[in-house]
């Protein structure tokens, strides 16, 4: 550190925003203090009647509002940059309370309000004690001369003396008179430092506090985002497959009935094979829509996973015995992963293995889906063998599912998908 | 043949009224939801409902639901289910119980008129008429006796699941009634069906083969 830094600190433009800070930020933490309290007291108050609760979990959703202006504050006035924790995600009624109250960065906030408040009174009093006695002690001559601030002490010989008094020495000659004003020059040097080291603490505190946890945070913040992603696919698949059903698949079946209509209206001949050409066409066309509709979301898993795999079985090349044992419904996505690795296990059975016959279960243990598909075939698959597999294994993986193959040649191959029950 | 037809679908219930009415059978009611399906099938007593099983509110299975309710409120009204798709859970539900009556028919089957308006005698008539998609796949469903049955057995029977007489089905195989007759007589012997004074054989021959 050079010598024109130290020189320079007292009227550098960090100490004056620190100072700033301190002076802006002092009754906000104030405010927060009080308002946690109230929060919390009248939550807790409260919580035997119906308001409490929720008045908590608004309480707390306020509490990440005030800790976003203590971020502002410290960003503009410190440049400490602190990144905002992950968002909340958002839910309809009441899963929305139960979203905030374990709104952990909302907690931390709460607590930083506490806190800060001590902390605060503290770098005020050093704040204080650093500047205020510095001007105090550079002003001292001008304070003597005055007349003021002085002490009347009669000194061992009897004489009376005026002047301020520390450890029985009275400072009024002119030398004693510089050398406290040279006191007050350097309490002046020392001041700037004392103001940016009390800050240290509230640095950490915020950055502990109000910022955006470690990994494990970071990691779960991924997670939701990752099943909300998830979720978000499997819905808008669902709306294609709906707009697919009540539009053009609609709209094609009426084309086929106007054509009939047509048709009955022509004679024999060349219009009518016309006429019997265009609905063949636009009977396969249906069928295409409808082959492509089951690819995105099979209408039978609109009664749920056991439903759409029974009617799976059902329809595979390769007799199928089916056993499915579910507890709670799975989320959408979920199932719909479920879904589509059981047809892609069927057809694989059917395609590559040279099996008479498959088995098919689906449990539910632990909040994990067991989905095993079993035959009787002569083995080697593998996800390698550009079977499907691996792109089962890419679809299982975006929610953090396993995939076990066991296929020794000769066979029998069973393979295991564990899934999450919820993304 | 008095019709009512359900189809939350306005093109398709307007369209198959007019398809209908101009091959001169009377569509006493269209109805786009389950409720107006019920209070239609108590007032007009149809001989034949064609219910769409996605209705209102959930777009899900109402019409099954629906179907299945007014089969057991009002059994001398057959019902065709209508759907865009083929899902066997839907026929295994309908057919549970009593397959006389019902029918369940993709709804581009529309296009070949005359098959359509034949499945619906038919089911207006306590037959049955299943597309022959459905019955692809309930006999892939329910396989027991498969392995006895030859091919040919094998399509007589798909043939009489659709609710085909023993006619149409020799009409379709390109076969004398007589062989059909004879297939029919293998398949009721290898699924052990011996005559019982009771004509229900044919269901019981295809109920077994479905699995239901």
């Amino acid at each position: 550190m050079s010598l024109g830094v130290v020189l320079r600190a007292p009227v550098s433009r960090r100490v004056w925003t620190e100072i700033l800070y301190l002076l802006v930020s002092a009754p906000l933490a104030a405010f927060g203090f009080a308002y946690t309290l109230a929060t919390v007291v009248l939550g807790a108050g409260l919580a035997v009647t119906a308001a409490g609760i929720p008045l908590l979990a608004f309480g707390l959703y306020v509490a990440r509002e005030i800790a976003g202006l203590h971020r502002g504050l410290a960003g503009r006035l410190l440049g400490e940059h602190i990144e905002p924790p992950a968002p909340v995600r958002t839910a309809p009624g009441l899963a929305r309370v139960q979203i905030r109250l374990s709104d952990a960065a909302a907690w931390r906030a709460m607590a930083y309000f506490l806190v800060k408040l001590p902390i605060t009174v503290i770098h005020l009093y050093i704040l204080a004690l650093t500047w205020a006695w510095s001007l105090v002690a550079i002003t001292y001559p001008i304070q003597h001369a005055a007349g003021v601030n002085m002490d009347t002490v009669r000194d061992a010989h009897g004489a009376v003396r005026h002047g301020l008094v520390v450890g029985g020495v009275v400072f009024d000659t002119w030398p004693r008179q510089l050398a406290v004003c040279a006191t007050g020059v350097l309490l002046l040097f020392v001041a700037p430092w004392a103001t940016h080291v009390a800050l240290m603490p509230d640095r950490m505190l915020m950055r502990w506090l109000l910022g955006r946890r470690g990994l494990a945070e970071r990691v779960r913040d991924l997670e939701e985002t990752r099943a909300r992603a998830v979720d978000d696919a499997a819905a808008t698949l669902r709306r294609i497959e709906r707009d697919l059903h009540d539009g053009a698949q609609v709209r094609l079946i009426a084309l086929t009935m106007q054509l009939t209509m047509v048709r009955d209206a022509v004679p024999d001949g060349a219009v009518r094979t016309l006429v019997d050409t265009a609905q063949a066409t636009a009977r396969e066309a249906i069928q295409e829509l409808r082959e492509l509709v089951r690819g995105i979301h099979p209408p039978a898993l609109d009664h749920g996973l056991d439903t759409a795999l029974t009617t799976l079985a059902a329809r595979s090349g390769v007799p199928v015995e089916a056993n499915v044992e579910l507890g709670a419904r799975p989320t959408a996505a979920i199932e719909s992963i479920a879904y589509f690795c059981a047809a892609e296990l069927l057809a694989n059975v059917a395609r590559h293995s040279g099996a008479t016959r498959a088995w098919l279960s689906l449990t539910q243990a632990e909040g994990r889906l067991r989905l095993q598909v079993r035959d009787d075939g002569h083995g080697v698959a593998a996800p390698a063998g550009g079977s499907g597999l691996s792109g089962l294994l890419d679809r299982v993986r975006t929610v953090d599912g396993r995939l076990g193959i066991v296929s020794p040649p000769g066979g029998p191959t069973v393979v295991t998908v564990e899934l999450p029950s919820h993304a | 043949m008095r019709i009512v037809i359900a189809d939350d679908a306005a093109i398709l219930r307007e369209g198959l009224a007019h398809l209908l009415t101009a091959r001169g059978h009377e569509v006493v009611a269209a109805v786009g939801d389950p409720q107006a399906l019920r209070a239609a099938v108590a007032e007009h007593r149809p001989d034949v409902a064609v219910v769409d099983i996605r209705m209102p509110p959930t777009h899900t299975d109402e019409g099954l639901r629906t179907a299945i309710e007014l089969r057991r409120d009002h059994p001398d009204v057959g019902i065709l289910l209508f759907s865009q798709y083929v899902e066997t859970r839907y026929a295994t539900d309908l057919l549970a119980g009593s397959p006389a009556g019902v029918g369940y028919l993709l709804k581009e089957r529309v296009g070949d008129i005359d098959d359509f308006v034949d499945a619906l005698h038919r089911v207006a008539s306590g037959g049955t008429a299943l597309d022959p998609e459905v019955v692809g796949h309930l006999l892939n469903a329910g396989r027991r006796g498969v392995s006895a049955l030859t091919p040919r057995e094998r399509d007589v029977l798909g043939l009489m699941a659709e609710g085909r007489t023993n006619a149409a089905i020799a009409k379709t195989l390109v076969v004398s009634d007589r062989a059909v007759e004879k297939h029919i007589a293998n398949i009721f012997l290898k699924l052990d069906l011996p005559p019982s004074g009771d004509d229900h054989r044919r269901v019981l021959a295809v109920l077994r083969y479905l699995g239901t």
